[in-house]
């Protein structure tokens, strides 16, 4: 049989993190006491990931670990972009490394790009395009209207008239002709895509990218899908 | 309840006139109370080709304005009893309809009417979006060439868009495509759009084709609408609209061209 039991799966949350100025934990205790009378039940059993790039010295992690918890937090690990070796000690001392995406610098970003590849994918970046969510117009988009999909993906249920304008942050989904205008990745997303069940536009563009209709003869009049390769619009026939 | 049908185009000069004057008396001749409302205020243009130009006294502005009752406005039609004209008035401007007041009007009239068939201006400004604004149908009137036909898709958002019903989130207007001026020798010549073509893009049901016709004109200028001709294309083609709007399922006339006898087309005549 199968382990039918249990699945594991990624999926990211967002969590409490603390940020340690400084390695004395009298004065993390100090402060600590001070925060949480603020409102102690906002913070029972609240996880929380402890974050220490900003310490130039060593810590201790142990000690960290207790007074957290001495506070009724529940000790996630620790987080922040250190170099390799602190991370490994930080794994060798039994406590768990969390990965964070959100990253300021360069230098930091390649510590963040790699630690992503080799450790812990709970917390892995999802691939933008899957952020978004979809907006979905059921009818004709008729000439003189226009229809904007804010950090949405657009489906149109229906043609989009010759003279309408339809466009999205994220892709453009016509279910139906394309005979107006549809601008995708609106915001700047080189990954976005249009797709149509009959392209017959104006124009198409994606993150600036555009065509007018003579530029899309090759597939006039067909269903396809247009995309970017190396900045370059391609369409590609669906069937 | 009264159906509430506005003739609508967007584009100025494709046939709504001579529509709503066929379809509203073609409704009334088999038996329907109707009254036919001009909306193109400035123009009065229904009650020539009604032939009722000289009964005019009072007009829908006067009855907007209070000047006047619906009673004193309305002019029976002398061939029809069940039909009444609200005529236009040609001396104010576009702007004196407001939509309250036109409201009050429709509903008093929706009381003693079956069909109420408002005759819109050109355009996409304050009258034409008046003229549809109550509408619970619109008949869509198109000719078969592209600005026409974007026209109409234009005037096709306007009424899911700025209608009472998309207002108040009620079912949307019912959609009907009128193809106007049809010419099936143009369109073979490849001069016009096909009735497949327009259908393709405006995705809405037909509700009839006229063929560009002489009779038209003569009927006009008689102040007799076309409908009464029953002898003429376009006349037959209306009559078909009437069943149609009435639920009957009727095969379409006057789509292809005059067949050429054998010889001539055999031999390229
Ligand atoms: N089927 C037809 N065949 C030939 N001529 C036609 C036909 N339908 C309308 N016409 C002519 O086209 C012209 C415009 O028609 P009409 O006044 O009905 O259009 P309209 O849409 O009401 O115009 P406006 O936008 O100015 O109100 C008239 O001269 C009319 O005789
Ligand atoms: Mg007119």
């Amino acid at each position: 049989m199968a382990d039918a039991s249990i699945e594991f799966k990624g999926t990211s949350f967002t969590l409490s993190v603390l940020h340690l100025k400084t390695p004395k934990l009298a004065d993390i205790r100090a402060d600590l006491v001070k925060k949480v009378a603020q409102a102690p039940d906002f913070f029972y059993l609240v996880p929380v990931v402890v974050n220490i790039e900003q310490l130039d010295c060593s810590l201790d992690y142990q000690a960290v670990k207790s007074l957290v918890e001495e506070f009724n937090f529940t000790f996630v690990g620790f987080t922040g972009s250190v170099d390799k070796e602190q991370r490994k000690l930080i794994r060798e001392l039994g406590f768990s490394f969390v990965n964070t995406t959100r990253v300021d610098t360069s230098k930091k970003a390649a510590i963040a790009e790699e630690a992503l590849t080799t450790e812990t994918k709970a917390t892995a970046a999802i691939p933008e395009r899957n952020l978004y969510t979809d907006k979905v117009h059921r009818g004709q988009i008729r000439s003189g209207q226009q229809i904007y999909a804010k950090d949405q993906n657009l489906v149109v249920i229906g043609s989009v008239s010759a003279g309408a304008e339809v466009i999205a942050d994220g892709n453009i989904h016509v279910y139906g002709s394309l005979r107006g205008r549809a601008i995708a990745g609106a915001k700047g997303h080189h990954k976005a895509q249009i797709y149509c069940q009959n392209l017959e536009a104006e124009l198409v563009s994606i993150n600036g990218n555009y065509w007018l209709s003579e530029s899309m003869e090759q597939h006039w009049g067909s269903p396809v899908y247009i995309h970017l390769t190396d900045s370059e619009l391609t369409s590609s026939k669906l069937i | 309840m009264a159906r509430i049908i506005v003739v609508t185009s967007g584009k100025g000069g494709v046939g709504k006139t001579t529509s709503s004057a066929a379809i509203g008396l073609g409704l009334a001749l088999k038996g329907h109370k109707v009254v036919l409302i001009d909306f193109d205020i400035g123009l009065r243009n229904l009650d020539l080709i009604m032939g009722c130009e000289r009964r005019v006294v009072y007009d829908f502005v006067n009855v907007i304005n209070g000047e006047a009752t619906l009673n004193q406005a309305l002019i029976k039609d002398k061939r029809v009893s069940s039909l009444s004209i609200l005529p236009a008035s040609q001396t104010r401007d576009k702007d004196a309809l407001n939509k309250e007041n036109v409201g009050k009007v429709l509903e008093e009239l929706g009381k003693s009417y079956d069909f109420i068939v408002c005759d819109s201006p050109a355009g996409i400004e304050a009258g034409a979006m008046m003229a549809l604004y109550y509408a619970d149908e619109a008949i869509v009137t198109t000719n078969p060439e592209v600005s026409s036909v974007r026209d109409s898709d234009r005037i096709l958002g306007m009424l899911a868009s700025r209608s009472r019903r998309a207002e108040l989130g009620l079912d949307p207007i019912k959609e009907h495509l009128l193809l106007t001026r049809y010419s099936p020798k143009r369109v073979e010549e490849g001069e016009m759009l096909s009735v497949e073509d327009v259908e393709d893009i405006l995705s809405i049901p037909l509700l009839g084709v006229i063929p560009e016709s002489q009779a038209v004109l003569k009927a006009s200028n008689a102040g007799e609408p076309v409908i009464l001709d029953t002898e003429s294309d376009a006349g037959k083609a209306y009559q078909d609209v009437i069943e149609r709007l009435l639920g009957e399922t009727v095969e379409f006339r006057f789509l292809v061209a005059e067949k050429k006898g054998i010889f001539s087309r055999m031999f390229g005549g």
